[in-house]
């Protein structure tokens, strides 16, 4: 264990973790979009700023990112300080210019007192704060269907060439780890489409329910060792066998 | 311009099969064919078993890359804080007119390709242009007719 202070309060921290994560255990609530404990930290949206110092820095400060700083002992950290507040405006004022119409980052913003950014709004803005976890996480699930694309002003998420990602198998990551919503897709329940790409959905052969779709499956099943038929029904009615099999495990335990 | 894409084969062969050494591949593709093929990065991204994803994020990322074609000669204009200043702007625009096209584009007869660059790293001369290899230093407009025919 590491010994450290948040905001005056000793705490004790694994060795190995980053601040970020002793800090949220503190239940002390400083934002950050760009981090999910599915992928590795990654610094995007710099919102996660705190100050830190030591004892024997004479009186030295800086400013990291805690999502990717690492515990150290006697590292003493301020989350609220006036500094690292006016860090957090001057962020979120520019995610403000670049983003206007997200509503995630109106909200945020608003309740560090930003109602409208101080910076010119960028013309054709998307909601895309560029903060990489759609594309970890589809890197992490082993897919990498979408990439960033360009530099500068130009760059965005994309799949290669822009194109229907041929490496897409629709298991809509992207869109539920986006922090801003951005990422759309369409579910009728027989048919998917996201990145531009159609998907059929399965069906559970009990329920008539829709389960993943054929592509997604088809990975599982290949890459994951998972029993070719486990598909064929939906979540639910696995958990109904198997309480219907407890129960007949039970019945024969009071029988015996 | 050479479009004898069975080449590409070869010019992967010369480097390591790995993850690593896809810049230097794409750089090898992109001084024989002028711009990155599709078909190239395809086959680049099967051989060094790298996801199509990365190699376009890297294509589109460099600016040393092109993804279209390009012509017989590049005309990179410097607009870099020191050519802007000597007034890159201007040089720029002649260029437009000069050849009727606008940066990142080429002309039809595959002529000419004209970009806009950060710096050369010859402040000293600006206004710089590059055409292909070559630097062409303190620039003025009526020297642009000329600096065309040349390179």
């Amino acid at each position: 264990m590491v010994n450290i202070t948040i905001n005056g309060k000793l705490v004790q921290a694994y060795e190995g973790e980053m601040l970020l994560a002793a800090i949220r255990r503190e239940n002390i609530d400083i934002p950050a979009l760009c981090h999910h404990e599915a992928v590795e930290p990654y610094g995007a949206c710099r919102l996660c700023m705190v100050e830190i110092t030591k004892n024997e820095w004479d009186g030295w400060k800086n400013h990291v990112t805690s999502c990717l700083y690492p515990v150290e002992e006697g590292l003493i950290v301020n989350t609220h300080t006036p500094t690292v507040i006016e860090l957090r405006k001057t962020i979120l004022d520019l995610f403000l210019a670049s983003s206007p119409h997200s509503t995630v980052i109106k909200k945020l913003a608003a309740e560090y007192g930003i109602t409208r950014t101080s910076y010119e709004e960028v013309p054709d803005s998307t909601d895309c704060i560029l903060c990489g976890l759609c594309t970890r996480i589809c890197d992490k699930m082993g897919f990498s269907a979408i990439s960033a694309v360009g530099r500068g002003h130009g760059k965005e998420i994309a799949p290669p060439l822009k194109e229907p990602p041929p490496d897409c198998v629709g298991c809509l990551s992207c869109a539920y780890i986006c922090p801003t919503h951005y990422i759309q897709f369409t579910d009728n329940g027989k048919e998917r489409t996201i990145w531009g790409k159609k998907f059929k959905l399965l069906r559970c052969e009990k329920t008539g329910l829709p389960t993943i779709t054929e592509e997604f499956a088809a990975y599982l099943i290949k890459h994951r060792e998972i029993p070719e038929d486990y598909f064929k029904i939906n979540d639910l009615s696995h958990r109904r066998e198997l309480a219907l099999k407890m129960g007949q495990i039970t019945q024969w335990g009071r029988e015996a | 311009m050479k479009q004898d894409f069975t080449t590409i084969p070869s010019i992967i062969a010369r480097h390591p099969r790995k993850a690593s050494s896809l810049i230097m591949i794409l750089q090898d593709i992109q001084k024989e064919f002028n711009y990155l093929p599709e078909e190239a990065m395809r086959k680049t991204a099967e051989t060094l078993e790298v996801p199509m994803s990365k190699v376009y994020s890297v294509a589109t990322f460099y600016n040393a890359f092109s993804l279209v074609p390009r012509g017989e000669k590049l005309i990179r204009v410097c607009v870099g804080t020191a050519c802007h200043i000597r007034g890159s702007k201007v040089i720029r625009e002649q260029f437009e007119n000069e050849l009727k096209i606008k940066p990142g584009e080429t002309t039809p007869d595959m002529k000419y390709s004209l970009e806009v660059v950060g710096c050369v790293g010859a402040c000293a001369m600006a206004p710089v242009v590059m055409i292909n290899d070559k630097y062409f230093g303190s620039v003025k407009t009526s020297r642009i007719k000329q600096l065309v025919g040349k390179g």
